[in-house]
């Protein structure tokens, strides 16, 4: 009660690493809620108990009125806690949706709850809205481009795809050279990865991860867990 | 101009698509400059916490010029001219895509933040129309979503979106942007010594190229008149 299980909500929030989503904590959730209507059930007898006693409501000042107003802060810190928890939930979603783009992996699905997936996808749709108003696609060239074209290979089976007025067939294992901003849809939903601008290593040398390889496919890469160094 | 082009050799096509893009001729005459306000704009709100004004004719020119640009760079690339070339000015035209589309993304991750403060107030003025549109559908969907799992919930007279309850005299619960943070910016010209605060008691002396970290909210006004600007 007063606001305890409330804060436990925004502990989660607080020990979360950045945008990093837990499961959303239905529990807890519904635990406030109860709290909050015994608040309000509470507030409410205490109003009445005035009214009987014959005083007025607004200018009072005993036990009672007080007792009231105790419940009714703790019914709006409840609320604020409850705010600030989905709030900053939705703000993490929002971003994914530049992170990772529209479908989101089965493991980040799991831990939103209803309301948030439809969310999700409104919030989507209302991207879409706006990127073909201005008739202008946002979501590529997240980073400033050092190279037109970028070599990927294939890792799975796309078949024949229409890159600007070529068809190239992507199957299993090519490399091609393609445009920049053709390259990111497929590589941010994984299908091929940025392969070294600079393929052959030095002579001699071993291929380690100090060395200098290209800025971008790198970043390509940091997407699948390899570590990128400070 | 194209067909042209494929019965030369590779240098003088080349020579061909330098006279048409070249910056330095008729056709674009104020590219560079162009592109500089275009950074400019874009620097700005990058470290402006709040949202600026949209910089319309700059978008749309722009625009223009992109377009004109992809289609000369398209006319050349069925010809013999040299790829290096293409692949050059290819390069300088991703370059200023990059820039515009950053632009506009930060404004539209802004509004996604602030949306309940800006649809408030008179930020809203500062939107262009396909963002206000954008700021109407977010908060719309955001309403929806927090009423649907947090303020349906709640007891009768503590269910507003905007006022902690009904007894709230104001609307407080709408998250501002942080005006107080610390910005680097550099003026442009002399503005001479400039009050800092309401109190009159930090005057800073304000000198053309130098560099100052100052919050935003005292040179509030002298960014929006564009006297400032911020890196």
């Amino acid at each position: 009660m007063f606001c305890k299980s409330a804060s436990q909500l925004l502990k989660e929030l607080a020990y979360n690493d950045n945008d990093q989503l837990t499961p959303f904590n239905n529990d807890i959730f519904e635990q406030v809620f109860r709290e909050c209507d015994e608040h309000h059930l509470h507030l409410q007898s205490l109003m009445r108990k005035i009214q009987d006693d014959g005083l007025d409501i607004q200018t009072t000042r005993n036990s009672d009125h007080f007792g009231a107003v105790i419940h009714h802060l703790s019914l709006i810190r409840n609320k604020r806690c409850l705010m600030a928890y989905m709030y900053n939930r939705a703000e993490i979603i929002r971003s994914l949706r530049w992170k990772i783009g529209t479908i989101l992996p089965e493991e980040i699905q799991s831990k939103l709850n209803y309301s948030e997936e439809e969310y999700f996808k409104n919030h989507c749709a209302a991207l879409e809205v706006y990127m073909s108003e201005i008739d202008l696609d946002l979501t590529v060239d997240m980073i400033p481009p050092k190279d037109p074209s970028i070599q990927v290979r294939v890792r799975c089976d796309i078949g024949d795809v229409l890159l600007g007025d070529q068809v190239a067939s992507l199957t299993n294992n090519s490399v091609h050279l393609m445009k920049r901003t053709d390259a990111e849809q497929f590589i941010s939903q994984k299908q091929v990865v940025g392969a070294l601008l600079a393929p052959l290593p030095l002579e001699g040398a071993k291929l380690q991860k100090s060395d200098l390889y290209s800025v971008m496919p790198l970043i390509y890469l940091c997407k699948f867990g390899f570590q990128q160094l400070p | 101009m194209a067909a042209s082009s494929s019965s030369r050799d590779d240098l003088s096509g080349t020579d061909d698509l330098l006279g048409t893009i070249d910056p330095a001729s008729s056709s674009s005459p104020s590219s560079s400059s162009g592109v500089e306000m275009l950074k400019r704009a874009w620097r700005n709100e990058k470290a402006a916490p709040e949202i600026l004004q949209y910089e319309e004719e700059l978008v749309e020119t722009f625009r223009e010029q992109i377009r004109s640009r992809e289609d000369i760079i398209d006319n050349y690339s069925g010809g013999g001219t040299e790829d290096l070339m293409l692949s050059l000015f290819r390069m300088d035209l991703d370059r200023t895509l990059f820039i515009l589309r950053s632009y506009l993304r930060i404004r539209l991750q802004k509004i996604e933040k602030h949306v309940f403060h800006i649809c408030k107030s008179n930020l809203w003025n500062r939107l262009s129309k396909s963002e206000q549109n954008f700021a109407t559908r977010c908060t719309d969907i955001l309403e929806k979503h927090l009423e649907q799992s947090v303020l349906g919930k709640l007891p009768y007279g503590y269910q507003s979106i905007l006022k902690q309850s009904i007894s709230s005299e104001d609307i407080d619960m709408v998250p501002e942007p942080r005006l107080d943070t610390f910005v680097f910016c550099k003026s442009r010209d002399s503005i001479g010594s400039f009050q800092l605060d309401d109190y009159g008691e930090e005057i800073v002396d304000l000198v053309a190229d130098d560099l100052y970290i100052l919050r935003y909210k005292s040179i509030k006004a002298l960014v929006e008149s564009g006297r400032i600007d911020l890196l």
